[in-house]
């Protein structure tokens, strides 16, 4: 069981904050090959799945590869621009 | 250059000496830049992007949480090519080198964000490759592009 003052600020963020989102953005120098491995490595996306992120980033300029808590989406932005990828976060109603 | 190949746990290519000393410079441009380069510079702002797209203030605190790591690791990537192609480069002969799955993922990310700063520097955009990008750039700039392929299909299996 947490400690009772961390409680309040998870359910203030559970409650009150929409969900954040993290982009990826199409780059013309990233490898389609290798951000498809990155998405399929990173993220767990069966080849498919990760294929088809691909392409929405190439095709349409960008593509929401996860969703979830700010925090969770920080630590996935940063990850992605450790594979050099162009990713932010986003509130998902933004 | 022999291009990556999976070889058991390994993976594994070949390089000319010369091949060697041009991309062991180019690991050591890249950990110098990211060492010393200023948030001015276009390719170091695209190796630390914001974060936060229309949040300057929110970008500028990412960055102070993120940016001093992932330098690091950046520039240990970067000396991780450099111990993999030390020998060859020193050496008279083409040279087998051999990477383990964490020397692999170094090098898929050093590739990268060298790749990242020499199209910052030739200016390449969707449009592709400038008209009057030096030759020689854009010649080493689609031998870095097929290093890079042929590892990520070595490893993506």
């Amino acid at each position: 069981m947490p400690a009772v003052d961390e409680r309040p600020r998870v359910i203030e963020r559970t409650l009150l904050d929409s969900p954040w989102v993290t982009v990826v953005w199409n780059d013309p120098v990233n490898l389609m090959s290798y951000v498809s491995y990155v998405f399929r490595s990173y993220f767990g996306f069966t080849r498919q799945e990760a294929e088809r992120l691909m392409l929405q980033v190439h095709n349409e300029g960008k593509a929401v590869v996860a969703s979830g808590t700010r925090e969770e989406m920080e630590r996935h932005v940063e990850a992605m621009h450790d594979f050099g990828l162009w990713a932010s976060l986003t509130k998902s109603d933004a | 250059m022999r291009p990556f190949r999976a070889d058991g746990d390994a993976y594994t290519a070949k390089f000319s000496p010369e091949e060697a000393s041009i991309l062991s410079e180019l690991a050591e441009q890249i950990a110098e830049l990211v060492r010393t380069g200023g948030p001015d510079d276009p390719a170091i702002a695209r190796l630390f992007p914001d974060a936060y797209p229309d949040d300057a203030e929110a970008s500028a605190e990412f960055r102070r949480f993120t940016a001093e790591d992932l330098g690091d690791r950046k520039v240990r990537n970067a000396g991780i090519i450099l111990g993999t192609l030390g020998a060859v480069a020193e050496g008279t002969r083409p040279k087998r080198v051999s990477l383990s799955a964490d020397e692999a993922q170094a090098w898929l990310r050093g590739l990268g964000d060298i790749r990242l700063s020499l199209a910052s520097r030739l200016g390449i955009t969707e449009e592709g490759m400038p008209q009057d990008a030096p030759p020689g750039l854009a010649e080493l700039y689609d031998w870095l592009s097929f290093v890079q392929d042929s590892l990520v299909r070595a490893v993506d299996r």
